[in-house]
């Protein structure tokens, strides 16, 4: 039962959370009406991938709704969604419901995403208590690799790997190894290295370890600490409670940064996820799929962001106060 | 509990081990994973091999690419040559154990036409005015008009009738991804990785021995060969030039050469600008020096009009243009043009050109890239674009906005240009016209005569030829490459795997 004290704060936090969720659906329908708009203005439409579309267009436009008004779609696909009806693919997998397509492939999407997260946080803040006011040549070192962009990481690691394991292979040294010839064999290892690229590349990691270092040089310099420092208390959860909210920050706002790198990634190491139909139901103008793994992206952005802010308000009692 | 005998075991154990090696699969690369598996909608060469080995026409084509009856057991045609009718095989099954029969034929003939099916394989059926079952195993069809060989025309895939309602085939149907066949090989699964296992049909009426294959998209074209190297693929249905010499040199690999209907050129925008003048058309033939072009993406033919050489209605009288550039410099000045020693212009204008070609067309950057050196040499500016099928379609089909595309025609066996050079033509965007043309064309439809259809097809290349529509260029050897451990392959030229029940895996 809360107390009421606690009672203006806990109306201060809902209210907040109230903010975000109507900032998290208008993103949503600000992503999707987009979207559209830029698939409308896109040359060619789903029916110009087909052989004959001069023959084909009369019914398949009607069929598939393309004939209509731009605004009359728009508010045709609002109103399927918000029935739950993502409606059906057009090229991609023809006649196939988004549903249906995307299920599979988002929830691998996600645990990628969501373990490179854990992967680039837990590595970024484990090196930084290391580093912090010393080796100061580690985080040029860090720089160096994670700077590397997603894609660049990805085929140059496949390339390496797949070259020195057929020379042992050839030399007879080594066994041929389960995951060999990266990327087409389905296999845990093209997962973790996934994971890894993900992690580290496109500057992901180096920019976790600067902040996770200056974060902890604050923390450790501040008052608190020096006084539980001084009392003999444990230190840890003054500084977790000061390190997660922040950190939580950051990996919020590299969330889009991530789902752009899956998008490569996923069509480099043929991992099939949302990324990669997402590049391919563009090409395709397959709009109802494009739109709904648009859709589906925006909410899990949108939910990072959300997830990031209950972090903070729940853990940083001046922002739960705040107006 | 019993323990078998030793010698028991000893066999059992054997076959076993025979039944494992047995199973390994035939792994080929496609750059696309078909999207749907049913042949009614089939758009892709991709979504047209995996067919191959899943469904079977009424006929197929025998290795010397004569047809020769597949679902069919005999057939009679009329005096008149506009029905026939067809007996059918009877021991054959599709994957889910029913009976194939004439209702299905019936079916898959009425669906395909049936303006709701929206089908792109509709024009295989069109000319069929209707089919009729006669009894359970004996249809007949009826043609519009007389026909010579419609055996020829028969090669469309059957449908299962009773996996569908009344006689369309809608694209929502569950069949997309749950496809049964006749052929030797049934759909077991689609992958999460978009790879796609078929396994033997166990009830298959005729002979097929590879017991697995699985199509694996590697949507990197430039990859394929290296999984070939590495034996992570049994199979490439069409080796890039640049990767011959590689494999070539590799032991466990085999390369089969074969003629695809397939030809370049570089096509003229005549409804616009400088190219609705012949003359300009003609001096742009005779400056592109075209064996240049195509030595650096690998070797073949060149063609001197809409058909390839192997072809019956090639016109070998015809000569391809050799490169001209004094008689083409004297063209664009007859034209108008004048050239001042840098560039040609007329008007006052510079001639500006833009070349066009699709993205996912291989080896297509190489060459516009080398015609834009050629023409730019002769004082000519071009400017280069490549686009996206959907974007290509709407600009160059639709819109009709280009100067110049590189680009391939591709046709099956019965090499029907019609759409692409009659006036009306469904595939003329490029709008070529020409009365004698169409009047010939019209006739080689009509003829029931294969040797007329022969000499009407051979004035039509003269008279395209002439009229330089393109700037024809080249037909492509082709190589398949395939590990040694495939035995007895025979690729078929354009659906590929059509002999793949005589292949075998060591």
């Amino acid at each position: 039962m809360a107390s009421p004290a606690r009672s203006p704060r806990a109306w201060a936090f809902a209210a907040a959370i109230g903010r975000e969720l109507a900032t998290f659906a208008l993103t949503l329908l600000g992503a999707a009406v987009l979207v559209q708009v830029l698939l409308a203005l896109a040359p060619g439409d789903a029916i110009d991938s087909l052989p004959n579309a001069a023959e084909l267009r009369p019914v398949l436009a009607a069929q598939w709704h393309l004939d209509d008004p731009l605004p009359t779609q728009i508010l045709a696909w609002i109103a399927d969604v918000a029935r739950g009806d993502l409606r059906t693919s057009l090229v991609y997998r023809p006649g196939m419901p988004v549903l249906e397509v995307i299920a599979g492939p988002a929830w691998r999407s996600l645990g990628l995403l969501l373990t490179a997260t854990a992967l680039a946080s837990g590595v970024g803040v484990g090196l930084a208590f290391v580093t912090r006011g010393r080796a100061w040549w580690i985080r040029p070192a860090v720089w160096a690799v994670s700077i590397v962009p997603v894609f660049l990481l990805a085929r140059l690691l496949v390339h390496t790997l797949n070259t020195a394991a057929w020379s042992l292979m050839q030399a007879g040294s080594i066994a041929r190894p389960g995951w060999f010839a990266l990327p087409v064999e389905d296999h845990p290892f093209r997962w973790a290295l996934a994971v890894a690229i993900l992690a580290v590349g496109s500057g992901a990691l180096a920019e976790i370890h600067a902040e996770a270092e200056g974060l902890l040089e604050r923390i450790q310099g501040s008052g608190y600490v020096q006084a539980a420092r001084a009392r003999g208390a444990p230190l840890w959860p003054h500084v977790a409670r000061n390190l997660l909210p922040p950190l939580a920050t950051i990996l919020a706002s590299r969330a889009a940064f991530f789902v752009g790198g899956l998008v490569i990634l996923e069509k480099i190491l043929l991992l099939n996820g949302v990324g990669a139909i997402l590049w391919r139901a563009a090409i395709d103008r397959d709009y109802p799929l494009a739109l709904g793994i648009t859709l589906l992206t925006a909410a899990a952005v949108g939910l990072a962001r959300l997830l990031a802010d209950a972090v903070r308000l729940s853990l940083d009692p001046r922002r739960r106060e705040a107006p | 509990m019993f323990a078998p005998p030793l010698r028991s075991t000893a066999l059992l154990t054997l076959a076993a081990v025979g039944l494992a090696a047995q199973a390994a699969p035939l792994r080929y690369a496609e750059d696309r994973a078909p999207g749907i598996v049913n042949p009614a909608f089939a758009t892709s060469m991709s979504e047209a091999r995996i067919n191959e080995l899943i469904f079977e026409g009424l006929y197929t084509d025998s290795t010397e690419l004569a047809s020769v009856p597949r679902l069919a057991a005999d057939a009679t045609l009329s005096p008149d040559k506009r029905a026939m009718r067809i007996r059918l095989r009877t021991d054959v099954k599709w994957h889910d154990g029913t009976p194939f029969t004439a209702d299905d034929v019936v079916f898959t003939v009425k669906a395909l036409k049936n303006k709701q099916t929206a089908s792109p394989e509709v024009g295989r059926v069109l000319w069929i005015d209707s089919a009729r079952k006669i009894d359970r195993h004996t249809v007949e069809l009826r043609f519009g008009q007389p026909e010579y060989a419609p055996q020829d025309k028969l090669h469309f895939k059957i449908l299962p009738a009773h996996r569908f309602d009344g006689d369309v085939i809608p694209r929502t149907h569950p069949f997309r991804n749950r496809p049964i066949g006749t052929g030797p090989w049934s759909v077991t699964s689609f992958n999460d990785d978009n790879s796609v296992t078929l396994q033997k049909w166990r009830d298959y009426w005729g002979e097929a021995r590879i017991d697995e294959f699985v199509m694996r998209e590697v949507a990197d074209k430039n990859y394929q060969a290296k999984l070939l190297v590495y034996e992570s693929i049994e199979a490439l249905v069409r080796v890039l030039p640049r990767d011959l010499a590689t494999l070539q040199a590799d032991r466990k690999v085999e390369l089969y050469p074969y003629q695809t209907n397939s030809w370049w050129y570089v096509g003229f925008n005549q409804q616009r600008a400088p190219f609705d003048d012949p003359r300009v058309r003609k001096a742009l033939s005779l400056m592109v020096d075209v064996p240049e072009l195509l030595a650096p993406i690998g070797t073949g033919d060149r063609v001197s009009g809409p058909f390839v050489p192997s072809s019956p209605f090639y016109n070998h009288d015809v000569p391809a243009r050799s490169r001209d550039v004094a008689a083409a410099k004297a063209l664009l000045q007859e034209a108008g043009f004048t050239f001042d020693g840098r560039a040609w212009s007329r008007d006052g204008q510079r001639l500006t050109l833009t070349v066009a070609a699709q993205k996912n067309l291989e080896t297509a950057q190489d060459v516009v890239v080398n015609l834009q050196s050629q023409l730019q040499n002769q004082g000519i500016t071009v400017e280069t674009r490549f686009l996206e099928l959907p974007e290509w379609k709407q600009r160059i089909w639709t819109q009709k906005d280009y100067d110049l595309i590189l680009s391939l025609w591709t046709f099956d066996r019965n090499e029907d240009i019609y759409q692409q050079f009659h006036s009306g033509g469904s595939r003329n965007f490029s709008g070529y016209a020409n009365p004698q043309v169409d009047e010939l064309l019209d006739k080689s439809r009509a003829t029931t005569d294969p040797q007329e259809k022969k000499v009407l097809l051979r004035q039509v290349h003269a008279l395209v030829a002439a009229d330089d529509p393109m700037v024809f260029l080249w037909t492509l050897d082709s190589y398949a490459a395939l590990s040694t451990r495939a035995q007895g392959v025979v690729v078929h030229p354009f659906y590929f795997f059509t002999f793949a029940p005589s292949w075998s895996l060591r």
